[in-house]
């Protein structure tokens, strides 16, 4: 790690002063990608800015249809939240699954959400459920938010304040994790919403992507064996020396009938 | 039975409660801090470094190159065992540059050593040294080394061959294959692996100018080889080096040792006059920590028309890596050897090895070194033969087990076995695992949807015959009148504090707490073995029982004198000595209570013994199930039954037992080093793409005991730290092909990874 200076934002707007006052600086919250990152010294940011704490950012409640979660929410919260759990469970399994113990207990929405790491679990449900980010600046709908691999729409100083997910009918999520790393190297999220049926998928490419051909079948007819005909087009998928483009676009499909096939014994 | 048989480990408490002591945890007054500047290249010549750069940054005292290893000589790496061939050639050991010099040969090699005020200072300042590289091509796979067009690694090794080595008999295994009925081959291998034990490297090393003695404060299996190695290494006499040993998180051969790192601070104490201190960071534990295995291996078998074996042939092409570990060699060309007709009695055998230079990360001893590797390719080769012949695999086994009346039995290729059962364990691990009743379990798994197999290897293996030719045990009694042990060996989790304690407690007839046991500690004039090639038990804890023994003795005297009794009239039981009658009492503690005033003290001894080579073996049963949707392989069940001769202590031997089946599935599943093949980078440096079994990957392991007592120690051990990942390599493979064989699957080769599973499956359905 290279020397950095540690900040402890008070508030906020505290935050937003800190980061508009150290261009070089980093929003640190729970810090379980940024951390590794400054190990390596693949970093270097003047000042952390830690933001881990602070009340605006916390809370996780269901209004209006929404499941409004604070961007520093941790993974294991809302996995263990009775709130997501009645509301969006496909949610609170999704986050059960993120990582390790030690990462759940540190880990946050917020983080993940901004860091959009193409093989991260949260980006999927955020795709899926057609989440909306609410930051510092302004709300931005997901498919605009999330702009491919480590990519989004957050300009310098924004901050992510809570995550917006619209409650499903049913919804699913599963999940095949790397043997090494633990993250998705395919993770599947189906939603059933009044809009009709939404596929994102994670890990297996560049970056999170809706899945419009599985949505179409899907919508007509909600059964595993819907999907059989269909296929994500390898060429587009990641390869490396534990995967390759084809096997992942297999995990990809068998995913998605494992999600179905759980959304359907959701009630 | 008493219960120290199943006592819980007396060291766990201090261990997992954070009051173990580590290397990093040393820190000497004034000490200087270390980094290392890593090639980032795999093969290249060094056309010039430029530290002067470094040297301006904030806190840097001085920073070391290549041209200081040369100036100080540190260039000669000790070998623990040197190898010649028929035709009289040995292995070729190039020298190796304490800081490459001239040229860099892996990923990951010290080129320079920053020293400063601060590990942030020392690790900053990296990037300020310049270093200009002319590139050479790379070659990470043996193949690519072995080739004409390769470029050479070592001047004085052409060809990248250190060695061409042979044992058994050539002639006479061709003579039988022309006789066989059927020959079965094939081509496989062990993968290239990272030990990754939990505590990192550490060394603080400072040097006393006015003794001309350098403290070396580090981690390490033992004191007495780490202290030789790094004397014929540097020079320095073995009594100016003084070794600071403690608690150590795992070891698994690959701290056997002596590193380049170690001779490096050296060079910097003497130097700046201050301590050095270096901490590994786990990015670099994977780019110069010493990686194991690493053997492509050929085996064919020949059989006659009832499946007998009629004889054997392999080839190991041998990965060494950059440049020859002391350890390196013998786990690959001694431990092979010794065992290469496995647990069979086949009349003819034939090996042909080859040592290879490559641009990697060298190679030693990684638990089991070698032992795992040749019953991997044996137990396969069995299983397909099998197959092919289409005769039940346990039966040929046993068919061609060395039976109970051929022992001591002397295999072709040199290993002498002492008395084994294989038949026996077979016998106890069919029913354990109901063998018979697979076929239905195999269908119930096809009915729902999963792939079921079963496997079964039978193994053996040669413990450690020790670098040293005996083992010395002192005990001591200290001012308050407590007990010690003192030996050479030093615990990476074995647990020797209770086993040890427990061997002189029974012997004695105290209490195990009255006992304490303290390894390699700096000063003790004894000298002995290190931990390692499963031989700690079998001979520092046989010369413990035999220490305990002349203790008895060497007090009787004294408890004849203070029961004014003749020593010839006393008897020694349960901790005391006493007359026939039982009169007169006294106990041994309370013995040399009475003379804690006297110095030395007069029961104080040293004891020796030299205990060779054991054979523990075993048979193991897993059963797997793939879900041929995703090629996830399932270990659903695990048999292991284990002859490693007496036991001091059952769950100290399940937990040896545990962890090495556990290890030996992570390799079969996934672990695996991988280089790329052009560039020679690294791409499983860190744990994102390394893959270390978990605890759930096997959940349950049926453990049985099998002991035949062994004949060649007092205490009737066999050693049981390795032969678990001996066992579990063949076991878990054989399950795993034999869930596959059905689809038509035959040559398939660890890491049995999800993706190479899926694509196996795959391809064997488009056939």
């Amino acid at each position: 790690m290279f020397e950095i200076s540690y900040l402890k934002a008070k508030s906020l707007s505290d935050a937003a002063a800190l980061i508009g006052a150290h261009p070089e600086a980093k929003l640190l919250a729970g810090g379980m990608t940024l951390i590794p990152t400054l190990k390596q010294r693949l970093a270097r940011p003047s000042h952390l800015v830690d933001i881990g704490g602070l009340p605006e950012l916390s809370g996780i409640e269901l209004k209006a249809g929404r499941l409004a979660i604070g961007a520093a929410a941790k993974h294991y919260e809302v996995a263990a939240s009775a709130v997501v759990k009645k509301a969006i469970p496909a949610l609170a399994y999704l986050a059960s699954r993120i990582g390790d113990p030690q990462v759940r207990n540190r880990g946050t929405l917020g983080g993940s959400v901004a860091n959009n790491d193409p093989a991260a679990d949260y980006p999927s449900a955020v795709l899926a459920l057609n989440a909306t980010i609410v930051t510092t600046k302004r709300e931005i709908a997901a498919e605009d938010f999330l702009q491919g691999m480590f990519a989004t729409a957050l300009e310098e100083g924004e901050i992510i304040v809570r995550v917006l997910f619209n409650v499903p009918k049913r919804a699913a999520y599963e999940k095949f994790p790397h043997p090494a790393s633990g993250y998705a190297m395919a993770g599947v999220f189906v939603a059933e919403t009044a809009a009709g049926v939404r596929v994102a998928v994670t890990g297996a490419a560049p970056g999170v992507f809706r899945w419009n051909d599985a949505e179409t079948v899907l919508t007509k007819n909600m059964k595993p064996a819907a999907l059989d005909g269909l296929a994500v087009d390898p060429n587009d998928m990641n390869e490396d020396i534990h995967a390759t483009r084809a096997y992942r676009a297999n995990l990809v499909k068998v995913m998605a009938k494992r999600a179905v096939q759980k959304l359907l014994a959701t009630k | 039975m008493s219960d120290t048989h199943t006592a819980s480990r007396r060291e766990d408490l201090r261990l997992i409660t954070g009051r173990g002591r580590y290397a990093s945890d040393w820190n000497l007054p004034g000490q200087l801090h270390a980094a290392f500047l890593r090639s980032d290249r795999a093969h290249a010549e060094i056309v010039s470094v430029n530290a002067a750069p470094a040297l301006e940054r904030p806190g840097v005292v001085a920073v070391f190159t290549g041209a200081d290893a040369i100036a100080a000589g540190y260039t000669r790496f000790p070998l623990m065992a040197n190898f010649t061939n028929r035709k009289g050639a040995s292995l070729l050991k190039p020298e190796r540059p304490v800081l490459a010099h001239g040229k860099v040969r892996f990923v990951g090699e010290a080129v320079a050593l920053v020293v400063a005020e601060s590990a942030l200072a020392a690790h900053d300042a990296l990037d300020a040294i310049e270093i200009e590289y002319r590139e050479l091509s790379a070659s990470v796979h043996v193949d690519d080394a072995l080739a004409s067009s390769a470029s050479q690694l070592h001047v004085d090794v052409p060809g990248n061959l250190s060695l061409e080595w042979e044992a058994g008999d050539d002639a006479a295994v061709a003579k039988a294959f022309e006789q066989a009925a059927h020959v079965t081959r094939i081509k496989i291998g062990t993968t290239r692996v990272v030990a990754s034990p939990m505590e990192p490297r550490s060394y603080v090393v400072s040097y006393d100018a006015a003794a001309a003695s350098y403290d070396v404060y580090t981690s390490a299996q033992g004191i007495s080889l780490l202290r030789e190695q790094i004397a014929t290494l540097t020079g320095v006499p073995a009594e100016k080096l003084r070794l600071h040993l403690r608690d150590v998180g795992g070891s698994f051969g690959q701290r056997s040792g002596v590193y380049p790192e170690h001779a490096a601070l050296m060079i910097a104490t003497k130097k700046l006059g201050r301590p050095v201190k270096w901490v590994s960071t786990r990015s670099e534990g994977f780019l110069s920590d010493a990686h194991g295995r690493a053997i492509q291996m050929s085996g064919e078998l020949a059989l006659d028309h009832d499946g007998r074996f009629l004889a054997a042939r392999y080839e190991f092409t041998c990965d060494m890596g950059a440049y020859l570990t002391p350890g390196g060699p013998s786990g690959h060309l001694r431990n092979v050897a010794k065992c290469m007709t496995g647990v069979y009695r086949t009349p003819a055998l034939y090996g042909a090895w080859k040592v290879v230079f490559t641009n990697a990360a060298p190679i030693s001893a990684y638990r089991g070194a070698g032992r795992p590797d040749i019953a991997y390719v044996v137990e396969r080769l069995v299983d397909k033969a099998a197959s092919e012949l289409k005769i039940d695999r346990a039966e040929l086994r046993r068919r061609n087990f060395i039976p109970l009346d051929a022992f001591p039995y002397k295999s072709p290729t040199g290993g002498v076995y002492e008395l084994s059962d294989f038949a026996g364990c077979l016998d106890k691990a069919l029913p354990a695992a109901d063998w018979a009743g697979f076929e239905r379990r195999r269908e119930a798994a096809r009915k729902a949807g999963k792939l079921r197999g079963i496997g079964l290897a039978v193994v053996i293996e040669g413990t450690g015959a020790g670098q040293y030719p005996q083992d010395q045990v002192a005990l001591e009694f200290d001012a308050q009148g407590k007990l010690s042990i003192y030996t050479t060996t030093l615990s990476g989790g074995q647990g020797h504090e209770t086993t040890f304690a427990a061997v002189v407690a029974q012997t004695l007839g105290v209490a195990p707490e009255a006992v304490t046991l303290r390894e390699s500690v700096l000063g003790k004039e004894i000298i002995g073995n290190n931990t390692g090639g499963s031989r700690a038990l079998v001979a520092t804890g046989s010369v413990c029982k035999l220490a305990a023994q002349k203790l008895i003795e060497r007090a009787r005297p004294l408890a004849a004198e203070a029961l004014e009794l003749e020593p010839s009239q006393l008897e020694y039981g349960e901790g005391a000595f006493r007359s026939r009658d039982c009169e007169k009492v006294i106990g041994l503690l309370d013995l040399a209570q009475k003379h804690i005033s006297k110095n030395p003290h007069p029961l104080n001894l040293i004891a020796e013994g030299a205990f060779g080579s054991t054979f523990p073996n075993g048979c193991h049963i897993a059963e797997v199930e793939i879900d041929p949707d995703t090629g996830v392989t399932e270990i659903v069940s695990y048999v292991a039954v284990d002859d490693c001769g007496n036991v001091i202590n059952h769950s100290i031997v399940e937990g040896q037992v545990h962890g090495g089946v556990t290890q030996g599935a992570g390799q079969v599943f996934g672990e695996h080093a991988v280089y790329d093949r052009d560039s020679g980078q690294l791409l499983t440096g860190s744990f994102s793409d390394y893959y270390m079994p978990r605890a759930g990957l096997i959940r349950e392991i049926h453990l049985s005991e099998h002991p035949v007592p062994s004949k060649l120690n007092v205490l009737g051990a066999k050693g049981v730290g390795e032969s678990g990942c001996t066992a579990s390599l063949p076991t878990l493979a054989n399950a795993t092909m034999d869930a596959l064989r059905p689809l038509g699957i035959q040559d398939l080769d660890m890491p049995f990874t999800p993706s190479k599973v899926w694509h196996a499956i795959q391809a064997a359905k488009v056939k």
